[in-house]
């Protein structure tokens, strides 16, 4: 019985000196990754600035998450410019075909993309808010750096949520005060995002410690464009008088244009003068294929034979082209009527086809914002037309080119590690020096100042016209160039205006900009219609290049001003039966 | 911690031992010798005769006979052989014995290991399915999960087909989001699945499907559990056991695609009926296409200047500059054909195994090499077990199961199974009239102009013929048994695996392609895991009374896992070669290095089981256990899982005595809980992560660096805990006519609660909770079904006749969401080119369809007017139902998104597996047959087959020969036309769905066995050889290349083009000696 007896409590020994130490035995604490007291210090802040900034780009790849990517490229090309009309989605009808629904309004809120665009833009939001959450607890941060990191992590916050505003108008605005995240979408966060740019504005030193921060112009270029957005121009007015006079680049450097128009779109001049605030692209930085650099545009090479491998989309519209189009004399565009006569393009063309391109006078920048049959495309020899053009029939005859990268840079500014050649370190400008010019000229128009405004306009224009800036065949212009400057005083407050915002299309195309311009000038239905039916052949049956898909689409004022608020984020919201976020009118 | 527990692992080892010594007892012996004879009188060789009571045993010479010493206080033998039943034998007096054993003709009393412990099939109160192993061995196959496809009723398999890859293996429907695999033991030791494993090595298979079989196991057995014993030596001589088989398997047929003329039509066909001007670059400009000798460069003609070979260049550093000539394929590349062959498959295996009084041997040498029928792609594997058992005393057992394995296979990188990034993919995403080689023997390809973006998959296949995937494992445990004070058995049993993976591949530059990587990378990775678990049990055993047995078990468990690994990478490689592929090797560019730890997990456990039989007619039993598991916080870390199940062997009742058919019946009840703690074991945790491409960024405008970042990319849940699943069971086992019929039903349900979902957090909170969300425990899901096992076995003609035996299992689930969270009713997965296939909502089984209903064609322009608002709808084009859009749910005459509906879902009514084997002289016949009945799939190939614009690639019969036109209305095709939109190709609808039930004859087996008479004269016990054919026919109405489709659970059923099940014809060899 003894011997029972000890062979029992031996058992149970084992049992009873493995039971006292599983309480340590089951506590695991997840490897590799930190919590957040680690980080509440400068250099942890300082790193969490890192996070919010790089979230810009519109792509994360790693650190447990993957989000983004071409559905919320930073440059919003497929939002800011596909929907405007001064591009098609391109490629072939079959590839991202998310896209054909935004571009022909037919889009719901299940769409993929916004939902992506969404996620994207908070995630932003909430890494902005983790620098200030955990500056809060760190005590090792002096004064002044509080002070600029708070500023910096304010101006990113309201750069997202400005993205937010303008695609979907009514969105939750987040601080790090935020416990319980189940937002309401009813307040307009025009205020919000007001006071968080302004803050940055009235906070940040000039001159900044790294190219890529944003310092004190920015922010203020940023606070003006959010009240442009408003429509107070008298607000934005002196600010931007401001920045137009004193501003300077984060390395101390006075703005002022670039003498080449092209110099914007080059990986090699990047971060010049007039990159006012830039999205930063690198390559071969250790990163996964490319991730940091302009993942958002990788599909809109020209298809097979030039730069990048992948996808031919993004085609500029014959609108777009057209536009570009100016009197032979004057060398001034015709904003009213610059459909009425088409450039010549190669569409139905093979590449083994005699082809001239248009001989009518052109603005310089079109062959340095659309690629097109016959004319230098960078370093890549003469675009070919139909062979780097994926499906002509579908999407016509026209690529990009304003994302792309130079021969010569090949592998040194490209990634080529991944399934597409060309992803670039060839930044997204977000704020050029030239949109401060033209805003500014906006201003002067609403406020009567015509002959400043004009002033300005010519400014833009006077860099367009410098022949050292133009696409060269060889050693003469590749097209007849003409860029002429408004000789004489406007003859209205319309004519101004209408020239001003003709000169934002003609300036950033395919920039990303122009939907938003035309929603908060408040004539994108008008606009947009006569776009679509130009594009869709509608108003002109005649028209080489068409896309009768087009033709079917219609722009509903009211409605399409904004994007439908993705299913996802409503579904989300539900609580007792009542979704906290409500849908945009019309969807 | 590690120090503290091996401290004690230390204090506790010597003490367990010395009192397992203290029981140690001796006792006087005395001889007993015999012979052992079948019913025929045939003497029965390798018998084990064993002393009841005690772990004496010997087994017989070939002549039946036998000789041991007994102790004297014993006086029972114990004789069993396989296929016949054991008998036990008085012996008191005796000094020599003649037994007689007769052929077994009933299961009841066979032994199977179940959870900790092993039992009488009789006394079984749990729903416990017992795999025949040796038709589960008869299916050639590296991995023992694909094996038990329809051989156990209640377990879903679908098999994944590519040389090594495994199973999904379901035990009674889906009780989880995450995983739902089950708990796979071996030899006592929990692992990941069964890859590991050399099939051949398997002894005993039992799947535990109810709680009261399987909650023993606590928090990892919601999901079933597969106990799976080894083979041991048995006392007796040394014997040699060499089984081998080689075989080829065919690829089948592949799609039904256009030839080249063909595809030349569809495409000036599909662009008329869009409007847009017809292609000239490869077909000319005439009114009907005209095929070029060239397609690159473009549409040219034999003698035309652009085609002379002198202009060919290739040159890798000017990819886009190169010149290249592909010569067209007027006929037609069948790409399928192209990446397909008959691929050999061989398996050899040599045991040996034997054993003497105080040991016991068992050792396996295995070699398996299965050829891919996708050309150069292979599975290799080298596995070598050593199982040995040592009597240190009459009472104690000392023993060792270990399992050492090699793999190698080349499809690292394949892009995975079912996606258009594969061979197969590409097999119709190519156009025919690509040829394979251009006209200097490299690769041809998409570079050709308008001819899509596909790859060329022979050169796919050729470029990753070195890449190589090796995985060592070694598996297995030691432990040590004492029986003490008759009734009490001690066990402690320390195991656990170790495996070290290594793979590397090459990415090369391409230049056939439309799309080319102008770059090439090298990658290189190491990973290693490592696992121990170590269990003490305490059993007793006793019967009172002779009407009262008790078994009873008590025992502790600890479980650990651990594991590392490391990737890196380089690129812009100077030159390709075998030789020079080294990260070593590599430009300095471009350069990156990945790894990490896994979180540790940790469980700990103590359980106990009681079963009770009263007179061998009213069974009981209960189970607890309780688990401590590092996954969980603090707050939920320990559960609790009990179960229940009560037995009636009502034929034992007098009422019943006259029943004669009836020759055993009995009747089970059950219930339990079990838990599903498999997530991962940072969920309760908030971290921060940062990385060259999630949160670096150049500040500095460098272009070519960044600086460190960090972000939130995890919100943790501290409360998550285990998924509670709460299983009752009610069924019956029944033995009929003597034994002849077997009968085994059972009918569950299964409701799971707390299940674990992956709630999205909100967007404002994070990337973490959008795109890698936290696991709660907010929903739930039903399973109800039945199991059912028949087995019926006749002799026609004498023991010299025709021995004949039939096995069918049946199987049914039916599967039911019945919450999600908050809010949430749905959640959508299987994502493609045109949306989400699959969404799984409250009230629908998981993995359902959801798209539009097509309801027919727009037959004209009226019918479009009269019809709902529909975007793009036009004659030809898909016409949907409307269903809903008012806020009552009503129709209202336009086509929204409220108009999708549930379509259907791959979760099939039940399924079944037939086996019928024969056996006549020396000949025997196997066949079994596998069957899939009311499952349905999404045929997305056809997305890429059956409409024009869904990028270039080759196009179905159907759509150039029986697509809509204003005269075949009749068509259930859309329109042929370069368009893309909402009403033809753009959405997920009901087009794609089919219905995928099928049958199939898995196995056809003859095998002849060599008289004795013949093979005993060179000494050998047996020798028999086989044919075999494997999948040599199914049927089913299913049109795409295979319906049994391998998915995600939550995301299953949807075809892109499915690596297929392979014809196999083999001949084999077992010889025994």
């Amino acid at each position: 019985m003894k011997k029972i007896a000890f062979s029992i409590l031996s058992l149970a020994t084992v049992g009873v000196i493995t039971w006292s130490c599983s309480k340590s035995f089951l506590d695991r604490k997840p490897l590799g990754g930190l919590d957040a007291t680690t980080l509440a210090n400068k250099n942890g802040v300082e790193a969490l600035l890192v996070g919010a900034y790089s979230v810009l780009d519109g792509f994360i790849n790693g650190g447990g998450i993957f989000l983004g990517g071409w559905e919320s490229s930073g440059t919003n090309w497929v939002y800011g410019s596909v929907v405007a009309g001064d591009a098609h989605k391109g490629s072939d009808a079959g590839d991202q075909p998310d896209i054909n629904p935004i571009e022909t309004f037919t889009a719901t809120p299940t769409n993929n993309y916004f939902r992506i665009k969404y996620n994207l833009v908070y995630e932003g939001i909430a890494r902005s808010n983790s620098v200030l959450k955990q500056l809060a607890a760190a005590t090792d941060v002096s004064d002044a750096d509080v002070k600029r990191i708070t500023a910096e992590a304010r101006f990113l916050r309201g750069h997202y949520h400005f993205e937010a505003k303008k695609m979907w108008n009514n969105v939750p605005y987040v601080d790090e005060k935020v416990t319980d995240f189940n937002l309401k979408n009813d307040a307009d966060i025009w205020p919000l995002i007001e006071a968080d740019i302004k803050n940055a504005y009235d906070n940040l030193p000039e001159i900044m410690s790294a190219k890529g921060r944003v310092n004190k112009w920015a922010a203020g270029a940023l606070y003006a464009k959010a009240l442009m957005f408003q429509r107070k121009y008298t607000e934005a007015k002196p600010i931007l008088d401001a920045i137009y006079t004193t501003g300077k680049n984060a390395q101390g450097q006075k703005y002022a244009l670039q003498a080449k128009f092209s110099a914007n779109f080059n990986a090699e001049t990047k971060n010049s003068t007039e990159s006012v605030f830039a999205v930063q692209y690198s390559v071969n930085d250790g990163s996964n294929g490319g991730d940091n650099g302009g993942w958002g545009e990788v599909l809109n090479f020209p298809y097979t034979g030039g730069p990048g491998t992948c996808c031919g989309f993004f085609q500029p519209s014959q609108d777009l082209v057209n536009s570009y189009q100016v009197n032979a004399t004057t060398g001034l565009p015709d904003p009213a009527n610059y459909n009425s006569n088409e450039v010549k393009s190669d569409q139905t063309l093979r590449s083994a086809d005699p082809f001239t391109p248009e001989t009518g006078t052109l603005d310089a920048r079109l062959d340095w914002t659309v690629g097109r049959r016959g004319i230098p495309f960078l370093d890549w020899g003469k675009h070919p037309g139909f062979n780097w053009i994926r499906d002509q029939a579908y999407s016509g005859p026209y690529a990009a080119i304003k994302n792309t990268y130079y021969k010569s840079q090949e592998k040194v500014l490209t990634d080529n590690t991944f399934w597409t050649a060309g992803v670039t370190a060839n930044n997204y400008t977000l704020i050029r020096f030239a949109d401060v010019i033209l805003w500014l000229a906006e201003c002067e128009v609403e406020g009567s100042n015509l002959e400043k405004a004009r002033q300005l306009i010519n400014e833009v224009r006077a860099r367009a016209a410098n022949p050292a800036g133009f696409v060269l065949d060889g050693a003469v212009p590749a097209a007849n160039y003409k860029v002429g400057l408004y000789t004489t005083p406007f003859a209205s407050q319309a004519a101004a205006r209408t020239a001003v915002r003709f000169e934002r299309k003609l300036e950033f195309a395919m920039e990303g900009h122009r939907f938003f311009d035309l929603v908060r000038w408040q004539v994108a239905a008008t606009e947009i219609n006569r776009i679509l039916d130009y594009n869709g052949g509608v108003s002109n049956p005649s028209i080489i290049n068409k896309r009768p898909y087009m033709g079917q689409a219609n722009f509903t004022a009211g409605k399409h001003e904004y994007f439908p608020i993705p299913q996802a984020a409503i579904d989300r919201s539900v609580s007792g039966g009542v979704a906290n976020i409500k849908q945009n009118p019309g969807y | 911690m590690k120090q503290k527990l091996l401290k004690s692992i230390g204090r506790a080892i010597p003490m367990l031992l010395f009192s397992m010594l203290l029981c140690t007892a001796a006792f006087a012996q005395r001889p007993i010798s015999g012979k052992v004879v079948a019913a025929n009188g045939q003497p029965v060789s390798g018998a084990t005769v064993a002393v009841k009571g005690s772990n004496l045993a010997t087994s017989t010479a070939p002549d039946g006979s036998f000789a041991l010493s007994v102790p004297n206080d014993r006086s029972t033998l114990v004789v069993t052989y396989v296929g016949f039943d054991g008998i036990e034998v008085p012996i008191t007096g005796l000094s020599s014995v003649n037994i007689t054993l007769k052929e077994r003709t009933s299961s009841l009393n066979e032994v199977v290991v179940t959870g900790y412990t092993s039992q009488a099939k009789k006394d079984i109160t749990g729903s416990v399915a017992v795999v025949n192993t040796t038709d589960l061995k008869s299916i050639p196959q590296a991995n023992a999960e694909a094996q038990l496809q329809g051989r156990a009723a209640g377990v879903n398999v679908t098999i994944d087909n590519r040389p090594g890859a495994g199973a999904n293996v379901r035990i009674r429907g889906f009780a989880s989001f995450g995983d739902n695999q089950p708990l796979y033991i071996i030899d006592g030791v929990p692992t990941g699945g069964l890859g590991g494993l050399n099939p051949n090595d398997i002894e005993s298979m039992q799947v535990l499907k109810d709680a009261a079989s399987a909650s023993i196991y606590g928090a990892r057995a919601s999901n079933g559990v597969i106990v799976v014993t080894t083979k041991r030596g048995r006392q007796g001589g040394a014997k040699v056991a060499f089984n081998m088989y080689y075989g080829t398997q065919n690829p089948a047929q592949g799609f039904n695609l256009l030839n080249s003329q063909e595809m030349a039509d569809l495409t000036f066909k599909s662009f008329r009926n869009a409007n847009q001007p017809t292609p000239t670059t490869q077909y000319g400009s005439g009114a009907n296409p005209v095929l070029p000798d060239y397609i690159l460069p473009a549409g040219k003609f034999e003698g035309d200047p652009a085609v002379n070979p002198d202009l060919y260049n290739l040159d890798l550093n000017n990819i886009n500059g190169s010149y290249l000539i592909h010569r067209a394929n007027k006929v037609g590349t069948d790409w399928y054909d192209e990446i397909t062959r008959n691929a050999p498959i061989q398996n050899y295996n040599l045991a040996v195994s034997g054993g003497g009084n105080k040991s016991r041997y068992m050792m396996s040498l295995d070699y398996f090499d299965q050829q891919a029928v996708i050309i150069e792609s292979f599975f290799k594997r080298y596995t070598l077990r050593v199982n040995t058992e040592f009597n240190v005393k009459d009472n104690i057992r000392i023993g060792q199961n270990l399992q050492i394995l090699v793999s190698e296979d080349n499809s690292v990188q394949n892009n995975g199974n079912n996606g258009e990034g594969t061979e197969i993919g590409f097999a119709y995403r190519n156009q025919p009239i690509i040829p394979v080689y251009d006209i200097k023997g490299n690769f041809a390809g998409s570079r050709a102009p308008t001819l899509g973006n596909s790859g060329n998959p022979v050169a796919n296949r050729m470029r990753s013929k070195d890449n190589r995937g090796q995985n060592t494992s070694i598996f297995g445990n030691v432990y040590a048994e004492v029986d003490f004070l008759k009734h009490f058995t001690a066990r402690t049993s320390f195991g656990g695996q170790i495996n070290y993976g290594n793979y590397f591949f090459f990415g090369f530059k391409t230049y056939e392609n439309s799309e080319n990587n102008t770059g090439n990378t090298f990658t290189e990775g190491f990973n290693r895991f490592r696992s121990w678990t170590w269990t003490n049990t305490l059993a007793y055993k006793n019967t009172f009374k002779e009407k009262h047995d008790v078994q009873a078990l008590i025992g502790t468990e600890a479980i650990e896992e651990w594991g590392r690994n490391i990737e890196g990478r380089r690129s812009n490689y100077f030159i390709e070669d075998l030789n020079f592929r080294a990260l070593n090797s590599g430009g300095a560019s471009g350069q990156v290095a990945n790894g990490g730890p896994y979180t540790p997990a940790a469980l700990f456990s103590i359980f106990g089981s009681v079963n009770y039989t009263f007179n061998d007619k009213y069974l009981a039993s209960f189970t607890l256990r309780r688990d401590g598991s590092s996954r969980f916080g603090p707050n939920n870390r320990y559960g609790i899982f009990p179960s229940a199940a009560v037995g009636w062997r009502i034929s034992r009742e007098n009422f019943m005595r006259d029943v004669k058919w009836i020759t055993d019946l009995k009747l089970r009840a059950s219930w339990g809980q079990m838990g599903n703690q498999r997530i991962n074991p940072a969920n309760a945790f908030d971290q921060y992560l940062g990385g060259p491409g999630s949160s670096n960024y150049d500040l500095n405008g460098s272009s070519n660096s960044t600086i460190q970042g960090f972000q939130l990319s995890f919100v943790g849940n501290p409360d998550g805990k285990w998924e509670t699943n709460e299983t009752v069971n009610v069924g019956f086992d029944a033995t009929l006519f003597g034994g002849k019929t077997e009968v085994i039903f059972d009918w569950y349900q299964k409701k799971t609660k707390d299940l674990l979902f992956r709630l999205a957090g909100f967007a404002y909170q994070g990337a973490g909770p959008v795109s890698n969300p936290a696991f709660v425990n907010v929903a739930g899901m039903n399973n109800t079904g039945i199991d059912l096992m028949i087995t019926q076995r006749a002799l026609i003609g004498g023991t010299k006749g025709v021995n004949l035996s039939g096995t069918l299992t049946f199987t049914t689930y039916k599967n039911e969401i019945t919450e999600l969270a908050e809010g949430i009713d749905f959640f959508e997965t299987r994502g493609s080119r045109i949306g989400n296939f699959v969404r799984n909502a409250v009230g629908q089984p998981i993995s359902s369809f959801f798209g539009y209903r097509v309801i027919g064609l727009f037959a004209d322009a009226a019918d479009v007017t009269k019809s709902p608002t529909q975007d793009a709808a036009a004659p030809g084009r898909f016409k949907y139902a409307d269903i809903a859009g008012n806020p009552d749910g009503t129709p209202d005459g336009r086509i929204t998104d409220a108009d999708r509906t549930f379509l259907g879902s791959p979760n099939p009514d039940f399924s079944y597996g037939l086996q019928l084997n024969g056996a006549w002289k020396g000949f025997d016949l196997g066949v079994f047959f596998y069957g899939v009945q009311g499952k349905e799939a999404m045929n997305y190939v056809k997305w890429w087959t059956d409409f024009f614009p869904s990028f270039q690639g080759n196009k179905s019969k159907e759509l150039l020969y029986n697509s809509w036109t204003p005269t075949n209305l009749g068509a259930k095709t859309p329109i042929a036309e370069n368009l893309s939109n909402f009403s033809n190709n753009n959405a997920v609808n009901s087009y794609y769905l089919e219905d995928a039930s099928f049958f199939r004859l898995k196995n056809l087996t003859v095998g002849y066995t060599l008289p004795s008479a013949l093979t005993n004269k060179v000494k050998i016990d047996k020798a028999r050889i086989y044919f075999q054919t494997t999948n040599l026919f199914t049927i089913t109405k299913y049109t795409g290349l295979d319906p049994e489709l391998i998915g995600a659970d939550d995301a299953g059923g949807v075809d892109e083009g499915i690596y297929p099940t392979v014809k196999q014809f083999l001949f084999g060899v077992n010889i025994n000696f």
